[in-house]
């Protein structure tokens, strides 16, 4: 089989760190108020799927799970050219560890139907686990190549790179399969005019968007509530702890001219043993 | 009464380390899992054992009882010569599998190999899985949250596994109490290897390797290493770190020219900048990229998150740059600027200059 292919891309919804709303003073995150953003790791992932579609032919659909706000990240995702979404949204889903949330997407793929590769980003920015992906691999019996950066398909095979320590390594196997694209692959294009107009469109028609994106909840997908949630998670967070200071001597140079500041630190400090010759 | 009562799943308090080899090499990060994997293991009262998969092993499982395993199974078999998904998870799982309880903790790197093949086991064995810890350790939890009443109560010897929590300055205290293995990963160079000695004695046990068609559903063409190609974070004696302040991936040149002032040196940078696509993971510095101890570690418009700090704070001297002068960084870094990078840095760079043309090579030190 060479092609078209069923492209499943599991994206994910994370609070925007970079952003300084939500931020509580002692520097905890109000998820509530934090500014909302695609997990950067995905677009990788967008950008794979993508690319198989626009090479190869065959269809993309867009799963998440999350809060009924994460259906922003679904239009984001039918924007840049994907052809469907689904949203897992269920209160039930609360406090989810990784092999809970594995647990949910696996009922959420099965659920969506057949595919030939499932794209996922290395990692979120909220957990950095790396976990998920692997994780919903086992369940679904699946070969996976993790750290992919880059591949193509060679009549429904798979030929990738991967990074490993001090290297790369490069393998190839028979779809179906699981991938997570690492951030050293190719960036997310930018969302064409047509996309973004076509999505423009929908919005205005809540009707036709239902036909596009299509949010389920755990009777929908017949998954077991009680493998889902704090029920259905092996680890909680059991304490957090302030992070002791370190050091807490710094010489501190300011509101000085920069070279009399650069001065004084070349003097104070040892960088001039380590300058080359 | 039943406030003593000891939920814990029974044990024997093992603690099994998954060891990993490239190509034939041991990798350090293994060594350092069983320096925390015996303090753990004592702790426990139980052993330390390890499982080697590879082809032609040799020494290796020798030198892991050296490093202290009480315990070594070997998996030496062709198909296993090079690191594969579902062989490897095969052979771990067969071997889990065989154990009359399961092992109390189970640890990996955080390698790509152990973050690719953790989450496999972690699944099938459904059991609690933590990511890149920094510290682990063994003490008792009270469960007093009544969402499953069945699991209110004490538990001792729980594995605690603790990270870096997201977005804050916080540690997370992670537990998977209720089923043993309790798994973790850690990061190459956060955990101390033990003192090698070559008299300790342990027992290495050849475990059998059955793999079955689907586990070799993934072929390896070839594996690469490039050692001498990458980015030598670890290696490096100083290293020039940009951070979201240098606001936009040009900033990057900068600090390459910076770095090109100093003796063996290398450029790192913080996570949220690789994140942007500014430079290439394999320069970030932190809690999911590289752990790293120069001698100089020049940070530069990095605020100094948490997820940052545990992969440089052991550097010898900490200098930071930054406009805020209230940025964590300034709380932990031994020199510190307020100001701006693109002030300051062209500045270092003129002034190493100057010292350079007229002083010459009499105050050039050279470190290695």
């Amino acid at each position: 089989m060479a092609g078209p292919y069923e492209i499943f891309v599991l994206i994910k919804q994370v609070p925007d760190q970079g952003s300084k709303a939500g931020l509580n003073p002692d520097g905890t995150i109000d998820r509530a108020k934090a500014k909302r953003m695609l997990n950067p790791f995905d677009r990788y992932a967008l950008q794979a799927a993508l690319h198989v579609k626009r090479t190869y032919g065959g269809r993309v659909t867009a799963i998440s799970m999350g809060p009924p706000p994460a259906v922003e990240i679904l239009l984001e995702a039918l924007e840049h050219g994907v052809d469907r979404g689904f949203l897992l949204s269920d209160r039930r889903l609360a406090a989810s560890d990784t092999l809970a949330t594995a647990y949910a997407l696996y009922k959420t793929v099965t659920h969506v139907g057949k595919f030939d590769l499932i794209f996922c980003g290395l990692q979120t920015t909220d957990g950095d686990t790396a976990q998920v992906g692997p994780q919903l691999a086992e369940r679904l019996s699946l070969p996976q190549v993790t750290y992919c950066e880059d591949f193509h398909l060679d009549d429904g095979r798979l030929h990738a790179r991967r990074i490993i320590e001090g290297g790369v390594q490069f393998v190839d196997c028979v779809a179906p399969a699981l991938i997570t694209v690492a951030n050293s692959y190719h960036p997310l294009a930018y969302k064409s005019f047509r996309g973004a107009w076509r999505v423009q469109q929908l919005q205005r028609n809540p009707e036709e968007l239902g036909k596009y994106i299509r949010t389920v909840d755990l009777d929908i997908i017949q998954a077991d509530p009680e493998r889902c949630g704090l029920k259905g998670s092996p680890t909680i967070v059991a304490a957090t702890e302030k992070v002791g200071e370190l050091g807490g001597n710094c010489s501190m140079y300011e509101g000085h001219a920069p070279d009399e500041m650069v001065g004084e630190l070349i003097e104070k400090s040892n960088l001039k043993e380590f300058l080359v010759a | 009464m039943s406030e003593s009562v000891n939920l814990a799943p029974p044990s024997d308090g093992e603690v099994l380390v998954i060891a990993e080899q490239i190509l034939g090499e041991l990798q350090p990060v293994s060594l350092e899992l069983l320096g925390a994997g015996r303090y753990l293991a004592d702790k426990l009262g139980g052993k330390l054992s390890t499982v080697i998969l590879g082809d032609n092993l040799g020494d290796i499982p020798k030198k892991l009882i050296e490093y202290g395993a009480d315990t070594v199974y070997v998996a030496d078999d062709p198909e296993l010569r090079t690191y594969r998904t579902l062989s490897y998870r095969r052979v771990v799982c067969d071997l889990l599998e065989t154990f009359k309880l399961p092992p109390h903790i189970v640890l990996l790197g955080s390698t790509t190999t152990g973050r690719d093949l953790a989450p496999r086991i972690a699944a099938n064995f459904e059991t609690g899985l933590t990511a890149d810890c920094t510290e682990l350790d063994i003490g008792p939890y009270e469960h007093k949250s009544k969402v499953d009443p069945s699991k209110v109560g004490l538990y001792e010897g729980c594995l605690y596994a603790i990270r870096p929590s997201f977005g804050e300055s916080l540690k997370a205290r992670i537990l998977g109490p209720w089923k043993n293995p309790q798994m973790a990963t850690t990061r190459p160079g956060q955990m101390t290897p033990l003192a090698p000695d070559a008299n300790r004695v342990g027992k290495i046990v050849n475990i059998p390797v059955k793999l079955q068609k689907e586990d070799l559903r993934l072929v390896v063409a070839e594996t690469v290493r490039e050692v001498s190609k990458g980015v030598r974070l670890a290696e490096a004696d100083v290293i020039v770190s940009g951070g979201y302040g240098l606001g936009s991936k040009e900033g990057f040149e900068l600090m390459h020219e910076l770095a090109k002032c100093f003796e063996n040196s290398a450029v790192g940078a913080s996570r949220k900048v690789v994140d942007l696509g500014w430079i290439p993971y394999e320069h970030q510095v932190g809690q999911t990229g590289k752990t790293v101890r120069p001698k100089i570690y020049i940070a530069c418009g990095i605020s100094g998150a948490i997820q940052h700090r545990v992969g440089m704070s052991k550097s010898g001297t900490i200098i930071a740059i930054n406009k805020d002068p209230d940025a964590p960084i300034f709380k932990f870094a031994h020199h510190g600027i307020v100001g701006d990078v693109y002030q300051i840095v062209p500045e270092l760079i003129r002034q190493f200059k100057d010292k350079l043309a007229t002083k010459g090579e009499k105050t050039v030190v050279h470190t290695h």
